[in-house]
């Protein structure tokens, strides 16, 4: 029997693979719009939040599903997810992705360009940016489009200390902290080495700035950064101020203040309030960041400030999409932003709540509002700064100190956020010749120029064939392709011959001829 | 450099011995290399001519073949049904249909797609009425090169089936012609169990691997000449297409650009060549050294120092290792014991120093290692012939000479091709160098390679980065996956063809 | 080496002076081996001395609890930790099971027959062998997500992985049969026994310590395996093997509220693989060096 047995089996694999496989997903026909009352029904949805928001979370749906008049169920299963991998996960399988999901804004463009989040109709846009801080609708928001719900606008750094090692009247100066620290003993908590988002706190001390425009698709167009500059050199003297103590510690993690050297300072988030009152007691303290001082100037830290949201998955149910959006809306209201605040001390985005008196005389709450005078809206940032930033950190850290070391460090910087975009000017915005053409399949780009504005030739003459087809594409990537025809269907080559391909763009539309 | 014959070899000296040795060595490379292309070479040709040979047969057997053989080149297992070879035949026909079926159904779609790889992405509208955006998703890019794949394999699985088909109809004729009897469905069944016992073992383990490995790899060789990323993940936001040898380009920018990302794989290329030497080696003769104190005559509690030692193999290391990470940390116990007890007034930077933290990684691994080659080397140290050591001690020797002359060979002899293996598997050894330092301390000259890349990273690590990233660049990751395949074959390579033959499989039967 | 000392009277009477420095060089062995215990054993005496801590936060600079209790292994119930541990014992007995199965196949049939693909078969195998497996890993996920064997189904699917290539594991345990004489088959096939009833009836008898090597690595594979196991659950509890489930708790935002947790369900983790592993040591030793060294 001729090894018939093993092609069988593995037949048999290969046909259970590909039947799976075989059918095609058809998009769902809401051809039969119906009236928000026609929403009623029941709906599964699946929802990941963190996990100290888990009973809350699963509490507020059931409020919804007896409150709402709509006449919505929704049937909800709840995992736990940190707010800062949920963007990950996402888009590692949107399709087994949740329908709602918290996560940290700095992951918005990413699930932007990754399709992993839903566009908000203009009710729900206007919901929120009539009830919301700006920075909260800034964080929603790419281009001018808003893609989620913000749940808090606390999502920046101040410092935790402990009273008993930090007097008050050094609150005020980083270099009276520094020196209490190492007077006493103690550590200094501030992710320097590895976390941008920190690192950024002393650059924006001096006026730097890095601020980066989306479109509405996720794509960052351009970027206004002033690291690399005499006021970015101030800021890293007194980055290499902390960065050069040995009492300085990278961590933002406030069990710190009970480790072995214990520190006396961390500098993290609201997030944190309830495990420093457990370790500190009443020794805790919180306050804003403080001042540095370079060349007799002084200047104060700065900080993000930032927003958890809530996401919504693209749906391909508009009546599931729609009575989703009206269980976000709930969930991010003032009655439920006052409740998240209670339970777990989240700060609230609204900004009604954000005048109650308990948010007002929450030592956490305080500390941030008191430091979100000198905070930057976080907004949209290109997903490769955290990284690029973050090694102004090492840089410091393992420079001299001297103005040339630390020049070079922000050399190394600014050349790195260059690249970035020096790639996406020349590649992107390119157009490139592609097809069945020159003995290739849809898979080799030929180079084109513009020629005059708008109008771009391919470099060489190629010789087609009578029936293949070619586009224009642009970026060497579908995400714009124009063809022969307005629809931007391929150009199908007529006759043999020698030909240079011209592609003419006019108000925004490309048509693709050759020339003989 | 000359070759010695064996007599002019032993008039030698010692160090010239080994300056002999050591040029040989160099000298054998090139002849190496040489050989193996050489090997290739011929691979390739005799493959050629099977195939011709193949091709030739089967325009034989059509024209000396009666009806039904003839008949078997459209309808296969005709060759075995019609001459009482039921079960084969109906097997071989059972799989032409499930072929043909697959083919409309299914394959010839995904074939058709395969070359662009998807026409239609993925569409968003607006749903006025109920103020909601819908989306409707179209091709995906992603399952066409999969199941592609799968389906080029098919086929190729199909034209051999079809070409075992047709020589079984030829065999079968003959056979009836000169009156021997054929074998029997249940003749079959029988030697399955027998002589061709091997298939029926064979088939769920290579089953497996085919589907498991063989395919993913293939799947994500071909990812490294597209543009498959976060952002073109083939289904929900873009489409990814074909992009020829573009990312090979990116990698060792031979058209110009910047030459970030090769300048960002020698460097860590580097490293990981000098952690897998320094890992296998260091755990080499360290482990062997702790065996031999334990199995030291009159040394009690053998089994319980064993014991000791193996714990660390039973528990696992997402547990002990992100442990030992925060204990060196700078505020971990390990500086605050020190810095209690006075011997420093600093804490110690294991994890923010670059050489710090390797040579931390490596004395950590120390740690884990030791215990396998521990117990390896026990093992073996319990075969080396007692006899050998007697006579040794007859002859004066002493206890290094004994271990020089007798322990350390054999133990290099027995232990050559598993150096080879601890060598390449220190070289992705994943775990280890994720669990401890996640990569870092960041390496600024890297920044501007994917994946953010830090002093301890090794390749394969680099490449879980990329993966996982902020622009999730698959195809980088791929474009790394190929190159350590490249190294580590090339390291093999030149272990097995150059080093004098580590082992004769067939002397231990 | 060292047996040239206790056995031999004759070497004794020479060396005179061997009694002295023998003592000497044994009490050093004891220093070095007391130390290097204490190395070996501190983290996991320190793991289980947090396991037992009640002040929690992630970090404290001391190494004994202030407060002693049980409370940490107690939450555990609370959490999904049980379901988890459940799960990866599911995974760790069938992966055990059927890897064994399968390695035992393909290294007998590797050892003991001739047939044409089989070099090749052993090249293309060694080369396989030469990717990294973590390429894979994004493809494997869609594989398994058309057989619907991810996120709640994770476990047959995270079953099916880990034996699906385990053939490419034979080494060993070729090199163990390799070691086994053919002419105990050859005698046994004169006698009319068919390959299997060879294989059956008078191979697997003589091996066991291979197989019990197989079965141990095999049962202690799942444990701790949370990259691949995280990617094909995908976050949903009921899939999570404990390494996974385990490791999420040690997230900024949960690593204060649950890392003495964490250890004390490291310590519930590690003690059945450490029980096996301490009763079977012996097997593991004799597969260790009856195979690796050879195959």
């Amino acid at each position: 029997m001729k090894k018939v047995l093993a092609i069988v089996l593995t037949v048999a694999m290969v046909l259970g693979l590909a039947a799976c496989g075989g059918g095609k997903t058809t998009p769902t026909n809401n051809s039969n719009t119906s009236p928000s009352s026609e929403l009623a029904g029941e709906y599964k949805a699946l929802i990941w939040c963190p996990s100290e928001a888990k009973e809350l979370t699963t509490k507020q749906i059931e409020d919804f599903n007896k409150t709402n008049t709509l006449g919505i169920k929704i049937n909800a299963t709840v995992n736990e997810m940190s707010e800062s991998d949920a963007g990950t996960q996402v888009l590692n399988d949107v399709s087994a992705a949740p329908d709602l999901y918290f996560f940290a804004q700095d992951q918005l463009a990413r699930l932007v360009q990754g399709a992993g989040i839903a566009k908000l109709g203009e009710g729900a846009s206007k919901t929120i940016t009539e009830n919301d801080d700006k920075a909260a609708v800034a964080a929603a928001t790419t281009g001018s489009q808003i893609y989620a719900y913000p749940l808090t606008s606390d999502n920046g750094y101040f410092m935790y200390y402990d009273k008993s090692v930090i007097k008050a009247e050094d609150l005020g100066s980083l270099e009276k902290l520094i020196a209490a620290c190492e007077a006493a003993g103690k550590n200094f908590s501030m992710e320097t080495d590895t976390s941008a988002w920190y690192i950024a706190s002393f650059f924006f001390a001096t006026g730097c700035k890095s601020e980066w425009t989306a479109d509405s698709q996720g794509k960052f167009t351009s970027v206004n950064d002033t690291f690399n500059s005499p006021e970015g050199l101030i800021a890293a003297k007194g980055l290499y101020k902390l960065q050069s103590s040995k009492n300085h510690v990278s961590s933002s993690n406030v069990s710190d203040f009970s480790a072995n050297p214990a520190s006396a300072i961390v500098v993290s988030g609201t997030w944190a309030y309830n495990d420093v009152k457990k370790i500190l007691g009443d020794n805790m303290g919180a306050a804003e960041l403080p001042s540095f001082t370079v060349d007799g100037k002084t200047y104060h830290m700065g900080s993000f400030n930032g927003c958890k949201l809530l996401g919504l998955k693209p749906q391909t149910d508009a009546k599931k999409g729609a009575a989703l959006n009206q269980l976000a809306l709930f969930l991010t209201d003032y009655d439920r932003q006052v409740e998240r605040f209670k339970t777990l001390g989240w700060g609230p985005a609204n900004l009604k709540a954000q005048q109650q008196d308990a948010v007002k005389s929450n030592a956490a709450q305080v500390a941030i509002n008191a430091q979100n005078q000198y905070a930057t809206v976080q907004g949209q940032i290109h997903g490769s700064w955290w990284d690029i930033a973050k090694v102004i950190g090492t840089d410091v850290k393992n420079s001299d100190g001297s103005d040339a070391g630390l020049q070079k460090a922000l050399d190394n910087y600014s050349k790195a956020i260059n690249e970035l975009f020096q790639m996406s000017d020349e590649v992107l915005k390119a157009y490139t010749v592609i097809g069945s053409i020159n003995g290739t399949n849809w898979d080799t780009d030929f180079p084109m120029t513009e020629v005059s504005a708008g109008v771009w030739k391919s470099n060489d003459k190629m010789d087609l064939k009578a029936g293949q087809e070619l586009k224009c594409r642009q970026g060497k990537s579908w995400d714009v392709s124009w063809g022969g025809n307005a629809n931007g269907d391929n150009l199908k080559v007529e006759a043999d011959g020698t030909y240079t391909v011209v592609l003419t763009i006019t108000n925004d539309k490309g048509i693709v001829t050759l020339e003989k | 450099m000359a070759k010695y014959s064996d007599l002019e070899y032993l008039k030698l000296s010692k160090w010239d011995k080994f300056l002999y040795k050591l040029g040989r060595f160099f000298i054998s490379i090139p002849v190496g290399i040489g050989h193996f292309f050489q090997k290739i070479g011929k691979g390739i040709a005799s493959g050629v001519k099977a195939f011709g040979r193949e091709c030739a047969d089967v325009v034989n057997t059509f024209k000396n073949g009666d009806g039904i053989t003839k008949g078997t080149f459209l309808v296969m297992g005709l060759g075995n049904l019609a001459r009482g070879q039921i079960l084969r035949g109906l097997l071989f026909l059972l799989f032409e249909i499930v072929f043909i079926f697959y083919m409309i159904f299914a394959g010839g779609y995904w074939m058709s797609m395969l070359p662009s790889l998807g026409k239609q992405g993925p569409a968003v509208e607006y749903d006025p009425v109920l103020d909601t955006y819908v989306t409707a998703y179209h091709d995906n890019s992603f399952k066409i090169l999969l199941y592609g794949v799968l389906t080029i394999l098919f086929i190729i699985a199909f034209i051999y089936t079809w070409r075992q088909s047709i020589k079984q109809a030829k065999i079968n004729q003959e056979m009836r012609e000169r009156g021997i009897r054929l074998k029997s469905g249940k003749d079959d069944l029988k030697s399955l169990v027998d002589e061709s016992f091997y298939k029926t073992l064979l088939a769920l383990p290579l089953t497996g691997i085919l589907i498991f490995t063989v395919v993913p790899i293939v799947f994500m060789m071909l990812v490294a000449f597209t543009n498959y990323d976060g952002s073109h993940d083939g289904y929900f936001n873009n489409l990814f297409h074909w992009v020829g040898l573009d990312n090979f380009n990116t990698m060792f920018s031979w058209t110009g650009g910047n030459k970030v990302y090769s300048a960002t794989f020698g460097e860590v290329l580097t490293w990981t060549l000098i952690w897998a030497f320094f890992a296998t080696f260091s755990n080499y003769f360290l482990g062997m050294f702790v065996a031999m104190m334990i199995n030291k005559k009159g040394i009690k509690f053998k089994k319980g120092w064993r014991t000791i030692l193996v714990m660390t193999i039973a528990i696992p290391q997402f547990i002990s290792l992100l442990y030992v990470s925060k204990m060196f940390a700078k505020n971990g116990i390990v500086n605050g014991f020190l810095l209690d007890l006075g011997w420093i007034t600093q804490p110690l930077p294991f994890w923010d120093d670059p050489t710090w933290a390797r040579i931390t990684v490596i004395l950590i691994n120390i740690w884990i290692g030791i215990p396998y080659l521990m117990l390896i080397v026990t093992g073996i140290l319990m075969n080396i012939p007692a006899d050998l050591y007697e006579s040794a001690k007859i002859d004066g020797a002493s206890g290094w000479k004994q271990f020089t002359k007798i322990t350390l060979p054999y133990m290099l002899f027995i232990t050559g091709p598993y150096l080879l293996t601890q060598f390449t598997g220190n070289m992705n050894n994943f775990n280890v160098i994720y669990l401890l330092t996640g990569g870092g301390p960041t390496n600024a000259a890297a920044s501007g390679a994917s994946g953010s890349v830090g002093y301890t990273d090794l390749l394969v690590t680099w490449l879980f980065k990329i993966t996982t990233g902020a622009e999730s660049q698959y195809y980088m990751a791929s474009v790394v996956g190929i190159l350590i395949f490249v190294v580590v074959a090339l390291i093999t390579l030149l272990v097995y063809n150059i080093l004098p033959s580590v082992k004769n499989e067939e002397d231990f039967q | 080496m060292s047996k040239k000392n206790d056995y031999d009277p004759s070497a004794m009477k020479q060396h005179m002076g061997m009694s002295a420095k023998n003592r000497i060089s044994n009490t050093v062995i004891y220093i070095v081996l007391v130390i290097m215990s204490i190395v070996w054993l501190a983290p996991f005496v320190f793991i289980v001395l947090q396991s037992f801590r009640c002040e929690s936060t992630w970090m404290v600079g001391y190494v004994v609890p202030k407060q002693w209790g049980l409370d940490n292994y107690i939450n555990l119930a609370k959490t999904d930790f049980w379901h988890w541990y459940t799960n990866t014992f599911i995974m760790a007995l069938a992966t055990a099971v059927l890897q064994t199965v399968i390695v035992l196949c393909m290294s007998y049939t590797l050892s003991r027959f001739r047939f044409k693909i089989r070099d090749g078969l052993m090249r293309f195998m060694l080369i396989l062998g030469m990717f990294p497996g973590m390429l894979t890993m994004i493809i494997l996920y869609r594989i398994l997500k058309d057989l619907n064997m991810t996120q709640a189904n994770a476990v047959p699917g995270l079953i099916l992985v880990y034996i699906a290539s385990s053939g490419m594991g034979y080494y060993v345990s070729k090199g163990f049969f390799d070691t086994v004489p053919k002419s105990l088959d050859e005698a046994a096939r004169i006698d009319g026994a068919t390959r299997a009833q060879v294989l059956w009836k008078i191979i697997l008898p003589m091996a066991k310590p291979i197989v019990i090597y197989t079965i141990l690595t095999a049962f202690m594979g799942p444990w701790g395996d949370f990259v691949f196991a995280r990617y094909i659950s995908m976050n949903t509890p009921a899939g999570m093997n404990v390494a996974v489930g385990l490791n999420s708790w040690l997230s900024q935002d949960m690593i204060n509220s649950r890392y003495t947790m964490f250890c004390a369900g490291g310590v519930i983790v590690a003690i059945p693989v450490t029980i096996l592993f301490m009763c079977l040591q012996r097997y593991y030793v004799e597969g260790v060096t009856g195979g690796a060294v050879k195959g």
